[in-house]
């Protein structure tokens, strides 16, 4: 989950993230050089260092057409290699379905064994001890580690999302669609997002809480949730 | 005075493309590559099992609970 005050990403708990948080940092670097720029321009301007009158600039106009084509190029090349890599079917070990309602979410593991819950929020009244405030659930999503899982995103009612920030995953549930979207634990642990589509008066307090498990640890966990 | 803002011009861009440069580079290796290194070097001896049972033992997950 995101600390107080938190200002960048969560850590990177799949490989898609991991090169998101890569790509973030790309495109930063080529906004920073771009503001910095206009910024320096802006402020020379300003101090009467620098003057905008001319009559005729053909070699600058050239300049600042190419130069753009080039850094849009050079945002646009790693970006659509992982949107690709995003959408790469990568024979998942395991299919979930998350289904939105107003307002939790219920799950299904329909594979092997009929595993159905729901998961809705723990009231901060009900809230143990050390736990997280709107971010903890009844019934958590356990998947195995280190082996790629795919959801199928649905809703029942109105648009919701399902997102984990850790793992690189914002997928939105469509009434009356499927949307699939796929990831890899790389390490065990608990990992948190929350409705990412505003879906009504509750909208805020419909968390998602996926829990990263030895593939031992989830098949006892499996057998006897559906038992 | 003659072409002054010709002159200030030229020098004034190619300070403006140092600086937007020097910013880019600045960031790269302040912030992204050591972010780069940062995961690479916490992957290179990581243990999953070693980790999950530290988080185990502490009480974190409800699918497997402490021994």
């Amino acid at each position: 989950m995101a600390n107080h005050s938190q200002f960048g990403f969560q850590d990177a708990s799949s490989p898609i993230m991991e090169e998101l948080v890569e790509f973030h940092d790309h495109a930063l670097m080529v906004a920073l050089a771009i503001c910095s720029l206009v910024l320096y321009l802006l402020t020379h301007m300003l101090t009467e260092k620098l003057s905008s009158s001319t009559v005729d600039a053909q070699e600058i106009e050239l300049i600042w057409t190419i130069l753009p084509a080039i850094v849009l190029i050079l945002l646009a090349l790693p970006s659509l290699q992982i949107l690709y890599m995003m959408d790469e079917v990568n024979e998942p070990d395991l299919t979930m379905k998350a289904i939105g309602h107003q307002w939790y979410w219920s799950y299904e593991y329909t594979d092997f064994k009929e595993l159905t819950f729901d998961s809705y929020m723990v009231p901060t009244t009900d809230l143990p001890r050390g736990h997280f405030r709107l971010l903890e659930v009844d019934h958590r999503v356990v998947v195995p580690m280190e082996s790629p899982i795919r959801v199928i995103v649905t809703a029942d009612d109105v648009l919701h999302s399902w997102a984990v920030p850790s793992l690189g995953v914002k997928t939105d549930a469509i009434p009356g669609r499927l949307n699939q979207t796929s990831f890899v634990a790389t390490r065990p642990g608990v990992f948190y997002g929350q409705c990412s589509e505003i879906c009504g008066a509750n909208h805020s307090y419909m968390p998602i809480v996926v829990e990263s498990v030895p593939l031992t640890n989830f098949e006892n966990w499996s057998s006897l949730s559906s038992s | 005075m003659r072409r002054l803002l010709a002159r200030r011009m030229k020098f004034h861009l190619l300070g403006a493309f140092l600086v937007s440069v020097g910013c880019a580079t600045l960031y790269k290796f302040g912030v992204a590559e050591p972010r780069k290194r940062a995961y690479a070097e916490f992957y290179k001896s990581y243990d999953p099992m070693k980790d999950f049972q530290a988080m185990r033992a502490a009480g974190v997950f409800e699918s497997a609970p402490p021994k």
